[in-house]
């Protein structure tokens, strides 16, 4: 994704959602599902819970000491001959990338994927000051040929058929491409290596980076990640503050949760351990390395004792492949890099309720993302927050719900406390909806209630409760 | 750039309530979970075959050095090597490894000779520094002798797997690497299931993994 909306609405994505999609997330979801489920078997349900509270507690142990964690990591860096940088937002970060690409007259920047970078809208930055900027995860590489954001977190491309990637291909490419998988596979490999060995800058992003000796953690299947970070000259790691573990022994309970959960492997292909450039030229690899940590709202997300927990997020995206609305609508609904339960935790949190209030609604509260999460984010909870500070406002921001929607709120409030208020107000419902009346259904209700009919029909008001009591317990009593 | 710097610090600790000077508890104690236990070496090298198998890696056990010729002339052929490259560590120099392919009729490009040349190797191999049974993994460092491009850039990756090279868990693994400045866990080669999830290999790094036990250490 190039740059974000200023406001997100979810109702307007959602019928912008093309018939098919659903039938695609579900089949590719159903699959990492299955594929999770069977290793977690293995593994056996009392080691994996285990596993899931370890994972919790070291990474609240890493939020709730992060500054320390972050000086630690800064100094290792530092001391293994790597730059380090601080922004605060997505605009010092993209200059913060800017200005080093600019030291090394950079023209061609390779990325590995990064959701991170995706956030602050760093290719669009890159490009408006002339550079290309190639991203070769293969799904990001698809997505980006095709001029769109990733549709999942982990595979963001599965939402097109293999027809549609050769048609792409060909069209962009201008090669003969088949449609066949490991065909089209081959055409992005010959394409993408011409690239990685002209390439003057490596941009990645982290899975994690360990405070004890200052290490970026990428894991990935593909190799472009190893690629990013050893052929070109220089290499960028933009990592958000979030990233941060205490030390190794942390990761030998992340990394099994990790991979498990994203893609339902013991561990991915390739997990890579970055301290530094490389010691010795001999060793091959870039001559700098550079960090940048971001905070971007991520200070503001540890404020909120009730949110905090959002950032324990280890981006595996298990939430979006449990949860009932993202199986229904796709990733692009949420008009943000990360979608999903946990999308909706950072979008909301990051761009603020103002933009992004339309989105911890997109939610049936039903918990199964609470119930799979491999560090065991309490994720409805927080949705129940963010949706309180949405229509009431909270410590953080005020409230932004529609003046309308308030107002029915306080004239509820205002009825509901009022018993004759109250029976008046259904007496002169069930009178009103007498003419629209069909059986037990209103088919039609006048504006503004008609978005609810020209869906479905509504349910008529049934006769006052009081007044079905009364028949109900002279009924009873007249039986027995 | 510095202002930066203290400010998200500021903002974390006033978010977390901390002062700069704030105590660091000790970390949970829960970081070690069920340390898995290694069984005999036969069964550890049956379990990590077993694995890389499974990922569509392929593995042998040879003999002893005398069997490296023959298998290394087999490679050659099915996977079309005219090009190699290879790691300089003392094992791989005592097995003549070079010297052996050479009289192959395959070209040996040193890891330093740039990226250009190096990406145009068939085969690269190397050794293993650790090795994990449970999940198939196979452990790189890096150093002047071990250059990172070599298990990258060719098509064809081996790499020569000595017993004493079998660790139990990550926890052990980790114990080994943890002052490097550059590793690589290796596990099965490259994969992608981003076109309509079908499984392919070999999307940017190798798309075969070979990996030859040789007795000895």
């Amino acid at each position: 994704m190039s740059h974000l909306p200023a406001s997100i609405d979810f109702r307007a994505n959602v019928r912008q959602v093309p018939p098919a999609l659903p039938a695609a997330v579900q089949k590719a979801t159903a699959k990492f599902l299955g594929t999770r489920a069977a290793l977690v078997d293995a593994l056996g349900h009392d080691v994996w819970q285990a596993l899931r509270q370890a994972g919790h507690d070291l990474r609240l142990h890493a939020l709730d000491n992060l500054d320390r964690y972050l000086e630690q990591a800064e100094r290792q860096v530092l001391k293994a001959g790597g730059h380090v940088h601080w922004a605060r937002d997505a605009a010092e970060a993209q200059r913060i990338v800017l200005d080093i690409a600019g030291q090394h007259r950079a023209r061609l920047a390779v990325k590995a994927k990064s959701m991170a970078t995706e956030e602050i809208g760093l290719n669009q930055a890159l490009e408006t000051a002339g550079l290309r900027v190639l991203e070769t995860d293969l799904g990001e590489y698809i997505v980006q040929l095709k001029g769109v954001g990733p549709a999942h977190i982990v595979v963001p491309a599965f939402h097109l058929s293999t027809e549609e990637i050769a048609a792409l291909f060909r069209e962009k490419l201008g090669v003969e491409a088949p449609a066949e998988a490991q065909q089209l596979t081959q055409i992005a490999r010959v394409k993408l290596r011409e690239e990685f060995l002209r390439a003057d800058l490596g941009i990645s992003g982290a899975n994690f980076l360990i405070a004890e000796t200052g290490t970026i953690v990428t894991v990935t299947n593909e190799g472009n990640g190893r690629m990013c970070c050893t052929v070109p000259p220089v290499h960028v790691a933009v990592v958000g503050i979030d990233k941060v573990v205490p030390d190794w022994e942390s990761l030998t309970v992340l990394l099994k949760l990790l991979a498990r959960s994203a893609t339902g492997q013991k561990l991915s292909c390739y997990t890579q351990f970055i301290s530094g450039p490389p010691r010795s030229e001999a060793e091959t690899g870039p001559k700098e390395l550079h960090l940048v940590l971001l905070d971007n709202g991520r200070s503001r997300i540890l404020q909120t004792a009730e949110t905090r927990e959002t950032l324990l997020c280890i981006r595996c995206g298990a939430c979006l492949n449990v949860c009932p609305v993202y199986n229904s609508v796709g990733g692009y609904a949420y008009g943000y890099p990360i979608s999903g339960p946990t999308g909706v935790l950072f979008a909301s949190q990051i761009l603020g309720a103002k933009a992004a209030g339309a989105l911890p609604f997109a939610s049936t509260l039903c918990g199964a993302c609470n119930d799979i999460c491999p560090v065991k984010i309490p994720i409805t909870d927080i949705l129940l927050q963010l949706r309180h500070r949405v229509v009431e406002g909270d410590a953080q921001e005020s409230a932004v719900a529609p003046y309308r929607l308030q107002l029915a709120a306080q004239l509820g409030s205002f009825a509901l406390a009022r018993p004759w208020l109250y029976r008046l107000g259904s007496r002169l419902l069930a009178w009103l909806q007498a003419p629209l009346r069909s059986g037990d259904w209103l088919l039609r209700l006048p504006p503004p209630f008609n978005r609810w009919t020209m869906a479905r029909p509504f349910p008529a008001f049934a006769p006052g409760f009081r007044a079905w009591w009364r028949s109900r317990s002279h009924h009873t009593r007249g039986r027995s | 750039m510095d202002s930066a710097r203290e400010e998200i610090l500021k903002n974390v600790r006033r978010a977390l309530g901390r002062e700069p000077d704030s105590a660091l508890p000790a970390l949970p104690a829960t970081a070690r979970v069920g340390p898995r236990v290694a069984g005999p070496i036969r069964d550890e090298i049956e379990a990590l075959f077993t694995e890389i198998q499974k990922l569509s890696g392929t593995t042998r056990r040879l003999a002893g050095r005398d069997a490296l010729g023959p298998a290394l002339a087999e490679l050659v052929t099915a996977e079309a090597v005219r090009k190699a490259t290879l790691w300089t560590t003392p094992d791989l120099e005592s097995l003549d490894v070079a010297g052996a392919l050479q009289a192959l009729g395959v070209e040996i490009v040193p890891p330093q000779a740039g990226k250009a040349r190096v990406a145009e190797c068939e085969l690269g191999v190397t050794g293993v520094d650790a090795a994990l049974p449970e999940t198939g993994t196979l452990v790189l460092r890096s150093s002047p002798d071990r250059p990172r491009v070599v298990s990258l850039l060719p098509r064809v990756h081996l790499a020569i797997l000595r017993p004493a090279a079998l660790r139990a868990d990550l926890h052990q693994a980790f114990g080994d690497v943890q002052g490097d400045g550059y590793c690589v866990f290796v596990t099965g080669p490259s994969r992608t299931a981003d076109i309509e999830l079908t499984l392919t290999l070999g999307v940017h790094g190798p798309r075969s993994l070979h990996v030859w036990l040789l007795p000895g250490c």
